[in-house]
């Protein structure tokens, strides 16, 4: 395990490489979601193919989940996206890179794009969006509803949670009433600042995304055609929210597909 | 610190139950669990509480004791996500021994 200072926060990072001791084509970076989720989500999913595909697979833990320290305040996106970035730079990653952000780690992702648009060579969104009004807004009301229902009546969501989703839901949503409890995340994050329709734009690479057939964020999909240059929607028919580790495979395969397409239509070399 | 013993090369079931059975012991330890009772059928999820981060941990512990060839990510991720929930103690274990044999036939 390492543990990595990136800026004065400790985050546990863990990178993978093609098997066989080659040198990588390119960099992919993975980017969790909030509250019940780790790297852990790519390690035991996409990140081995990803590895075998030639590629140098980089996952970190968000600040405040998996094993990340956990400081009692600074969770804004800004917060996350700094972390990102200062992360990059200690582990000497400097060259364009592709961004895969499942749920609010596509958020952190797409921020990072918009914030250096030239280190951005391609972006993958997995149930995610850019952080919007609507975006804060919505965020607001899950959060509310955690902290409200799970951080200060524990023992009855959880026992509902045990008898209507499983045992194991419930034990990551122990461990999110924690985090809730324990930081400022669930004010920060409805806080944070969000992009301008400008800054959506400013990011000109291809834009990976993929949605659960079931999901609300589907209809998403026209507003982000209008704004980025290069938009590629993926629905998965019979998934929800949880598509990344539901159809890890398949997820897999298409973001390989957008790494090779960027690879070929630049003159790097492809990944195979 | 002890000294490590090397690998044995034939390694049994028993040998491999041994040694992972430490290893849950000092992921336990760090949730202040030190009384579990770890068998082939424990199972990692609903027996032992761990999350797929502690998974993350053992992984890391699994290459240390047993080099590359013994991969927890690539053998989790050919699983279906009900069947890591429901993986035992005991189905690692004889991934280990296969991987371990494997090698030494390859």
């Amino acid at each position: 395990m390492a543990m990595i200072d990136a800026g004065g926060i400790r985050l546990h990072v863990q990178r993978m490489g093609p098997p066989d001791g080659r040198t990588p084509h390119a960099t992919v970076v993975l980017v969790h979601g909030l509250l019940t989720d780790s790297l852990a989500s790519y390690y035991f999913t996409v990140a081995p193919a990803f590895a075998a595909a030639g590629l140098d697979v980089v996952m970190y833990d968000l600040r405040g989940h998996g094993r990340s320290e956990r400081p009692p305040d600074g969770y804004t996106l800004d917060h996350n996206i700094d972390d990102l970035d200062a992360l990059l730079d200690r582990l000497g990653i400097t060259g364009p890179v592709h961004l895969v952000g499942n749920s609010y780690g596509g958020t952190i992702a797409f921020g990072y794009a918009a914030r250096h648009p030239e280190r951005a060579a391609g972006l993958t969104l997995i149930e995610s969006e850019p952080a919007t009004a609507a975006w804060a807004a919505k965020l607001g009301g899950i959060l509310r509803r955690v902290v409200t229902q799970l951080a200060y009546n524990e023992p009855d969501a959880i026992a509902w949670i045990t008898a209507n989703r499983g045992h194991n839901t419930a034990r990551l949503a122990k461990g999110a009433a924690r985090l809730a409890r324990e930081t400022t995340l669930g004010r920060d994050i409805p806080a944070s600042r969000v992009l301008t329709e400008e800054q959506i734009r400013a990011v000109r690479c291809p834009v990976l995304g993929v949605y659960g057939g079931d999901s609300d964020l589907v209809d998403l999909v026209p507003l982000k055609q209008a704004l980025l240059t290069d938009f590629r929607p993926v629905v998965l028919p019979g998934h929800e929210h949880s598509v990344l580790v539901e159809a890890a495979a398949t997820v897999g395969a298409h973001i390989l597909d957008l790494i090779r397409s960027v690879a070929g239509a630049g003159a790097g070399a492809g990944v195979r | 610190m002890n000294p490590t013993p090397p690998v044995p090369a034939q390694p049994t079931t028993d040998t491999v139950l041994a040694e992972i059975t430490g290893m849950l012991g000092t992921l336990l330890a760090e949730y202040g669990e030190d009384d579990a009772v770890i068998g082939m059928s424990t199972t990692f999820n609903r027996d032992l509480e761990l999350e797929s981060i502690d998974l993350v941990t053992l992984a890391g512990l699994l290459e240390e004791r047993y080099g590359r060839r013994v991969n927890l990510a690539e053998f989790l991720a050919g699983m279906e996500f009900d069947e890591i929930i429901e993986l035992t103690v005991g189905r690692l274990v004889e991934y280990v021994v296969w991987s371990l044999k494997a090698t030494e036939a390859g």
